[in-house]
């Protein structure tokens, strides 16, 4: 990545609106996440229990085992790729603290958590979903927030 | 290289196993492991009512794939810049084993409809040395951090 080998990223006329852009297509795409996840598989444990496991009292078949690996592959893509841009770009525009540090590392770790707890959801034990949907909302939330603060110090540091 | 690059280079290699993981799982489930059912997945058998996929519906298949294989396996072999493996000859190798495995993974199936069976070994063959070229270059990754 290009960007981190440029030292001052806050004045490179080309760098900027780049990585400006990049930040708010992130911000945008982990909002758009958690929307299209409400509608199609559900954030809140009821939900994704039913999602995965079916309803007969709303005739709500279960998820079929080809389907829910589909889901969860592409997932751990997407998830991989944004959190690599999103991480190197948090590192680079924000100041190498203990702080940042730990934002990282519970970010990363969450949204691994997340995925390791949605396949155990299925193969292993119901009581999982919940693990899964409080990862999910933490690493949701962690990511807002490094996009927010490595834009605001783009433009203010 | 800053502390914080490591940590993410080695949650980078912790997604990778994961997405191996589900790749192997997804194979298993749609395709299975042997010859036979790769042929029968791709070539079709009237016996198990499977239709013979066609070059369309495999181009709709791979699609995503192109793209994602081509980034996944860029950013991966990138890291070993940062290694004391970069610029070796082991290394020039293996990204060009690498992309080439990739390359034969996505497109055997397309001889595979077409009567050419042998290219269901190399679907297979191809499937597997890709992750285990992955899992190598991870332990590279993560040996050159340890050591460090």
């Amino acid at each position: 990545m290009k960007f981190t080998l440029i030292k001052d990223l806050n004045q490179d006329p080309m760098m900027k609106p780049i990585l400006s852009g990049l930040l708010i297509f992130t911000f945008f795409y982990l909002i758009a996440d958690i929307i299209i996840k409400h509608y199609n598989f559900g954030v809140l444990p009821s939900s994704i229990s039913i999602t995965l496991f079916g309803s007969e009292e709303e005739f709500i078949d279960p998820i079929t085992k080809s389907s829910f690996l589909e889901i969860w592959h592409t997932d751990i893509f997407f998830i991989m790729m944004v959190l690599l841009s999103l991480s190197a770009t948090f590192i680079r525009l924000t100041r190498n603290n203990k702080k940042n540090l730990l934002i990282l590392n519970i970010t990363l770790i969450s949204s691994m958590l997340s995925l390791i707890a949605l396949s155990l959801a299925f193969f292993v034990s119901s009581s999982f979903i919940l693990l899964y949907s409080i990862s999910l909302f933490t690493w949701h939330l962690l990511a807002l927030y490094m996009a927010i603060s490595s834009f605001w110090n783009l433009y203010n540091a | 290289m800053l502390k914080s690059y490591k940590y993410t280079i080695i949650y980078f290699i912790g997604f990778s196993f994961l997405l191996l993981i589900s790749a192997t799982l997804l194979f298993e489930e749609k395709i299975g492991f042997s010859v036979k059912e790769v042929l029968d997945y791709y070539a079709g058998n009237e016996s198990r009512f499977m239709m013979q996929k066609s070059a369309l519906g495999l181009l709709k298949i791979i699609l995503p794939h192109i793209f994602a294989f081509g980034l996944f396996t860029m950013v991966i072999l990138h890291f070993l810049i940062f290694t004391q493996y970069k610029n070796t000859q082991k290394i020039i190798f293996l990204i060009y084993l690498v992309f080439i495995t990739a390359i034969l993974e996505m497109l055997s199936p397309f001889f595979t409809i077409n009567g050419f069976e042998f290219f269901a070994y190399i679907k297979l063959a191809s499937f597997f040395l890709f992750e285990a070229l992955i899992v190598y270059i991870s332990f590279l990754l993560f040996w050159s951090i340890i050591k460090d």
